[in-house]
This record gives C-alpha cells, structure tokens and sequence, in this order.
C-alpha cells in the first residue's frame, strides 16, 4: 500500500461501498493513486459473525440520527432510519446481491408518467443506452449469475415456495437471480454453501462486496492509501470556489487535512449530503454544491413491505441465499394497477431476533407470537419498488442534536407519496394471493424496515438548477467535486440499486482518467 | 445514565423478588409461547432488571408500574389467567413501563439458542459448513421450481400503455428543457423557478 502525503493535492474518495469502493479500484487500475477515507474499520470476511444483532452491531452504522414525517420509522426506529454499513467495503458487505437492471423508461421517469402532484420528478441525464456496456462490465466484476454464461443459483427452500406460487399466479418472469454471489467458483472465489448469512457478511467470500474484489485489486496496483476509521468532516475549497482539501478525524479523533485536487464522494446517500451541507462557506452558504437547493433532497428509499406466510408444512427459509429469488412481472410500468412505475418481489428471510424486532413493529399478544411460533413453517418476499422523489423528503443537518465528535447529526425526513402506499399495497395483495396458491394458512404484513436502498439526495440532472451533479457525477457547481454513490440517483426506478451504482462508478472513472488526460478537470 | 436517589429510602424502590416474579409473569402474558420453558422468560427479565439498573428513568417507571399493577389486576397480577392478564396489559400497553418491557423482550427474548431450537431456527451455520449438504433444498411437498429465467415466447411488456413520450426518449436526447423543468414539473416552471430560488 502507498502513503500519500497530506500536503499533496490528491484524488480523493470518501466511503468504500459500492461506489467508492469500485470507483478506487478503476482509478488505481488506470494508473491514478487514490486516496480513500472509510469512517468505518478494516475488517475481514473471517471476523463476521453469524448472528443478526451480533453482526448488525458489528458493522452497521450507528451513530445518532434522527427522523421526521409521517413514515412509521419515524414512530418504530427514529434514531435507525436507515440499515447502512460503516466499514471497509460499505453497505456491499450486508448486501444479499440481487442485481436487476433498470428498464429504459425509467431513466425518463418524468416524460413516461408525466406530470405527478407532490413528486419532483425529472428525467435522467443519460439513457439505458448509454449505461448499458457499463452494466455488462459491473455484472462481469459482481459475477451475476444468469448473465454473461454464469450460472444461475440452485433453488433454495423460500425459492420453491416462491417460484411454485409465481407460477401458479400465472407470473413468468422469476428465477434465482440475476444474484451477485457465485453458484460455481468464479473470479477467485469459491460457490455459495448457502449458509443463509447474508446480511451479516459473507464469510465464504462467494458473494461479492468491494471488499473481496475490488479493494484487494486496488491494494495490488500499489497505488491505494486506504485509511480506516477516517471520518470526513468537511470539504474545503479554494478562493476560485475549486475543493482543495478534506478535513476528517483520524481514529484517535484528530483533525486531518489531506489536500486534495479531486474529491469524490461516496458516503451514501445519508452521509453524503451531510458532508456537503457540513462543507458550507460565506461562498456557499446553502451548502457546497447545492445552488440548486437540491442537496439532501428527493431522498429515495424505494417503496418496500414483505409478507411472511405460514404453511403447514416445513419451509426453513433461512437456510440458503436469501434473497436468490426475483420475479419480475410486476416491474412493468402499468398505471391501470392504481400507481405509476413498477416493483420486483424477491424472496426474503430473517432469523427470529430480527423477524421479532422488524416483523410487526409495537405489536405484543398472540397475534405476534404466532409470527414466530410459525417460524419453521413460514416463507418470505419482499416487495421492491420505485417510490417517487419529493423535496421534502430530505436530509438536512440537525444542529440541536451531535453525535460523539459534536458534528449536527443528519435528520432525515419522509413521507410516503400517495403512489408508493398503493403501490405497496398492490404489492402485499399479490404476494398473499402468490403464497394461497401454495397452500399459506395465514400471511404477515411487515412495514418497511430502515431503509438499505438509499437514493437522491445529489441527484444528477441535465440543467443545474434542477439538480447537484451531471451525468457523470460531476457537481454543476464545483469542477473537481464529484459524487459517487446512490445519491445521484435521479429516480430510483423498481430495480435494487447496487448493480447501477457499480455500472455508473465504472463509467465515472473513465471520464476523470480523462478529463485529468486532457486538462479538463 | 443512573443517579443516586436524592433522598436515601427513595433507593427502596429496588426491586424485590416478587416484583421480579411479577415481571416474568407479565412478560409470558404478553408473549405467550406455550412450547416455551420458563427458563427464557426469567432470563428475558433479569435483562430488562439489569438495564432498569442503568436507567433512573426505566428504574422508576418499572418499579412503580410492577408494584400498582396489583391495583388493576384487582389482585396479584400472577393469579390472572392469560385472557385476564392480557386485558389488564392492553389498559397500560401505551405506557412507559410498558413499552420498556415490551421493546426488551423483543429485543432479547428471541436473541437465544434456547427459544431457537423450540421454534426450529439452527443458529450459525457456517462452521458446520452451511446448508449446501445440509438440506437447504430438502422442500418436498411442492414440484421442483425453475431456476432460469424464462425463455418462453413471451415478452415483459415494459410499458403496458402506450406511452409517446417515452418513446421518443429510447435512446436519442430530446432537449432536456423541452422535455421537462425543475422542481415542479410542467412548462410555465421554466420562468417561475427564477423567482423561486
Ligand atoms: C441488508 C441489506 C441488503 C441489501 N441487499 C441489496 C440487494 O440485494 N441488491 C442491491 O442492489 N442492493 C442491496 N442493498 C443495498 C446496497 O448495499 C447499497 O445500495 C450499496 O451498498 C450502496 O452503495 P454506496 O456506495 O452508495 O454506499 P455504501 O456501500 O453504504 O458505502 C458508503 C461508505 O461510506 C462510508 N462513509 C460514510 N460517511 C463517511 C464519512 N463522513 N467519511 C468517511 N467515510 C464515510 C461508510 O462507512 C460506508 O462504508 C442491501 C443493503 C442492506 C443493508
């Protein structure tokens, strides 16, 4: 590993995730050196745990924040409106995989559903067409399975209650996959032994994470100055309104200055508005980046809700890949079904500590314990879909409350639109009527948990008033400033983003190996 | 955070071996597993006395709540059958006392080896080398299920209704500005904006 030294205007990355991650390695891969701060520790695939809270505890992202609005996180979880990991690798090491791409039509949200009261809907810079070599090359890095000649995954026990029912409902498009996790050994890494801790980390290494591929090939150039439980605090800009530097405390809580000549950030998409709203100054007072006004806005969560149904025969759920297991029927944009935009249902599973905390949040009495007195007998799906960004749905600073360094903790503010609740309601129905053909004797509605699909708060758009960056990421108002992670989402579109973050990083780094070729940045 | 009670015999209000008793009572009225041994609901209880220990606030509220409730029940809570115990909850469930009960259990009623077994979840699986020799697949009262995706001859028809708009934006770039505005979407915003930001 390389030392760059703090004085040198470096490039600069914040978080690891799926992003960052995937952003330092095509850099360092071109022959760039990166500097990349993670708040988060270095740990391994061997240091997880195969326990839920252990594990969420271990590695999820616990500082204080707070929340607001009418969404029942609000009431159940307000300091945890979000599941997102603070280490090494991000939020790719919790991850289950599932890997869809979006439709064409959905990165033109605005112009196919037209005009939506309460939404801000815009469409997106860049079209399918455009991203689609760089979705081939982040489904080759990420080993999907159904793509690109690997193979699919083998059924588990939730798949064949899941895929029997899909059949039965009359739906067609569902298989085990696209799944980023390897069913035969692929790209050094060994098949899945369907241990059914996914959200806990992979400790077989078949799933991919940043941590097993791209930051070890980053390491191997020689190029990476990974510095761990580095917390970024502000990013600083020169007299000419250029970023110059990121100031951030170091694990013993030290303020750092590193100069940069490039910064990207990829914190999430809670995360990263706050640094940008943390970084502002008397030349931007609302915020760095944020003329616009849309810095922590249009926050995306998608529209989820699982159902949990009750046979009365064994299914076992948690055993194998949780979540190998996508339908695509419903991805469809038909407004006749009461809402715009479409959703996957995917397969779910959690064990009892969680199903108990997040299966019917506030409930108590027989009517809950059934939940888990059925535990052994139940199957689950998850309901996956785009919601529609608003401005008030936002992140800002929260300057009554601090977290252990004194920073304003972020308050993230939600409500659903009127087209999520039916959406999501139409979602529930068809996942009861799936599970009755195969036999349920009862099924849970489980509200959405903290959100794992973070999106939109530096949204990218053609114009900039209308967003934070450009169609690569770039900030509209800062030249060496850009974003890296699912907050330049400009929609959510149906699909799970991870694969888009990964396809839109690959891309982003061609552009700056470039743009520092030919001066342009 | 605890702090010492300003008046000495307000540190009476440490719990006894009855209110502890009382406690594991209400815990198995409120989340009643018949299969379930007492071993867990005590164990559930000296969690919750244990953080009561750390928190003046939970402290009180739990000490109060575990010696009046003997005024609703009419009698001593642990005589109620569940029906009646139940009912008894649901009067005081928004209450604090309550709550903290009931947030504790959930958290740590479910987090154990002893109530997995009962309810037919394995725990850690990877040492055991997970469940791929070990019947992650072994569901067999319903058909084996396709695991390719379809490759029949239908087509996802991704925009059910015909949409024009979007089919003018498959690919090419119409001018983002004819297309779409800001924040509130439609023609006239283009002007109004500039007097918005
Ligand atoms: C349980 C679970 C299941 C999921 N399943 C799927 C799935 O099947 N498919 C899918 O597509 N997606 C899934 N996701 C979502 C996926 O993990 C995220 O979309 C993705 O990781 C986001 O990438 P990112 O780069 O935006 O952020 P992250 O991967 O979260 O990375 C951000 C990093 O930035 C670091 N950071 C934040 N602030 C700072 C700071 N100030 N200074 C330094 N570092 C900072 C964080 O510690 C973190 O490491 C799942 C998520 C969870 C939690």
């Amino acid at each position: 590993m390389t030392n760059i030294e703090h004085d040198e205007a470096a490039i600069v990355i914040i978080g690891s995730g799926a992003g960052g991650g995937t952003l330092a390695y095509e850099l360092t891969a071109k022959g760039l050196p990166v500097v990349v701060l993670e708040a988060g520790p270095y740990l391994r695939n061997e240091d997880y745990v195969n326990d839920e809270w252990e594990a969420f505890n271990q590695m999820a992202w616990l500082d204080p924040r707070t929340t607001s609005g009418s969404w029942r996180i609000a009431r159940d979880f307000p300091n945890l409106p979000t599941w997102i990991v603070k280490a090494v690798g991000g939020t790719t090491t919790h991850w289950s995989g599932a890997t869809p791409r979006f439709k064409a039509h959905e990165f033109a949200a605005r112009s196919t559903y037209g005009r939506i009261d309460g939404a801000n809907l815009l469409d997106w810079p860049i079209t399918l067409a455009e991203l689609a070599p760089y979705y081939d090359k982040a489904e080759v890095a990420m080993g999907s399975t159904h793509v690109h000649g690997r193979k699919p995954l083998p059924a588990n026990n939730n798949y064949k209650v899941f895929a029997n029912g899909a059949k039965r409902l009359g739906y067609k498009f569902y298989s085990t996959g696209p799944y980023a996790t390897n069913a035969e050994e692929y790209d050094g890494r060994p098949a899945s032994v369907q241990d059914g801790f996914n959200f806990q980390g992979d400790k077989n290494k078949s799933k991919w994470s940043t941590l097993v591929r791209e930051i070890p090939r980053a390491e191997a150039t020689g190029l990476l100055d990974l510095r761990p439980e580095s917390h970024a605090v502000q990013i600083t800009h020169d007299a000419s309104g250029r970023a110059d530097a990121v100031l951030y405390l170091d694990k013993d809580g030290n303020l750092q200055r590193q100069a940069a000549g490039l910064v990207a950030v990829a914190a999430n998409s809670i995360e990263t508005p706050r640094l940008l709203l943390q970084s502002a100054s008397p030349m931007f007072p609302e915020g760095l980046a944020n003329s616009s006004g849309q810095v922590g806005r249009n926050y995306m969560r998608h529209t989820t809700g699982s159902v949990y149904a009750r046979f009365n025969d064994p299914v076992r759920m948690h055993r194998g890949e949780t979540m190998a297991g996508v339908i695509a029927d419903e991805s469809k944009h038909d407004p006749d079904r009461g809402f715009a935009g479409g959703y996957y249902l995917e397969t779910i599973s959690l064990g009892p500590a969680f199903l108990a905390s997040f299966g019917d949040p506030g409930a108590w009495g027989r009517g809950f314990t059934e939940i888990l007195e059925a535990y052994a007998n139940t199957a689950g799906l998850w309901v996956v879909g785009e919601d529609l960004p608003q401005e008030s749905n936002r992140v800002t600073l929260n300057t009554t409350v601090s977290d252990k360094n004194g920073l304003p903790v972020p308050n993230v503010n939600f409500d659903d639109h009127v087209n999520d609740i039916a959406m999501r309601d139409h979602g529930y129905a068809q996942a009861e009527l799936l599970y009755e053909t195969v036999g349920s004797v009862g099924a849970q509605r489980t509200p959405p948990y903290p959100s794992t699909h973070n999106m939109g708060t530096s949204r990218m758009s053609a114009r900039p008033e209308d967003g934070v960056v450009d169609s690569w990421g770039r900030a509209h108002d800062v030249p060496n400033l850009f974003t890296s992670d699912g907050s330049v989402f400009t929609t959510s579109a149906a699909a799970n983003p991870t694969l888009t973050i990964v396809a839109l990083a690959i891309r982003q780094a061609e552009y700056i190996a470039d743009q520092l070729k030919t001066g342009g940045i | 955070m605890a702090f010492p009670a300003k008046y000495p015999q307000m540190n009476a209000t440490e719990l006894t071996d009855e209110a502890r008793s009382v406690l594991i009572r209400v815990i198995r009225v409120a989340f009643p597993h018949p299969s379930f041994p007492d071993g867990p609901y005590e164990r559930t209880a000296d969690t919750i006395l244990r953080e009561a220990e750390n928190s003046t606030w939970f402290r009180v509220a739990l000490t109060q709540g575990l010696l009046t409730l003997s005024n609703l029940a009419g009698g001593d809570f642990r005589d109620l059958n569940d029906e009646d115990g139940t009912k008894v909850l649901r009067r005081i469930e928004t209450t604090e006392f309550f709550g903290f009960i009931r947030r504790t259990t959930v958290l740590n009623l479910y987090d154990n080896e002893d109530v997995w077994e009962i309810l037919g979840y394995e725990g850690p699986s990877f040492d055991k080398g997970g469940y791929i020799n070990r019947g992650f697949n072994d569901l067999d009262w319903l058909p084996e299920a396709r695991i390719e995706s379809y490759d029949g001859p239908e087509q996802l028809v991704e925009i059910a209704t015909p949409v024009s708009v979007a089919r003018v934006r498959g690919g090419e770039n119409a001018s983002a500005v004819a297309r779409d505005t800001s924040n509130q979407p439609g023609k006239r915003d283009a002007i109004m904006s500039e007097m918005t930001k």
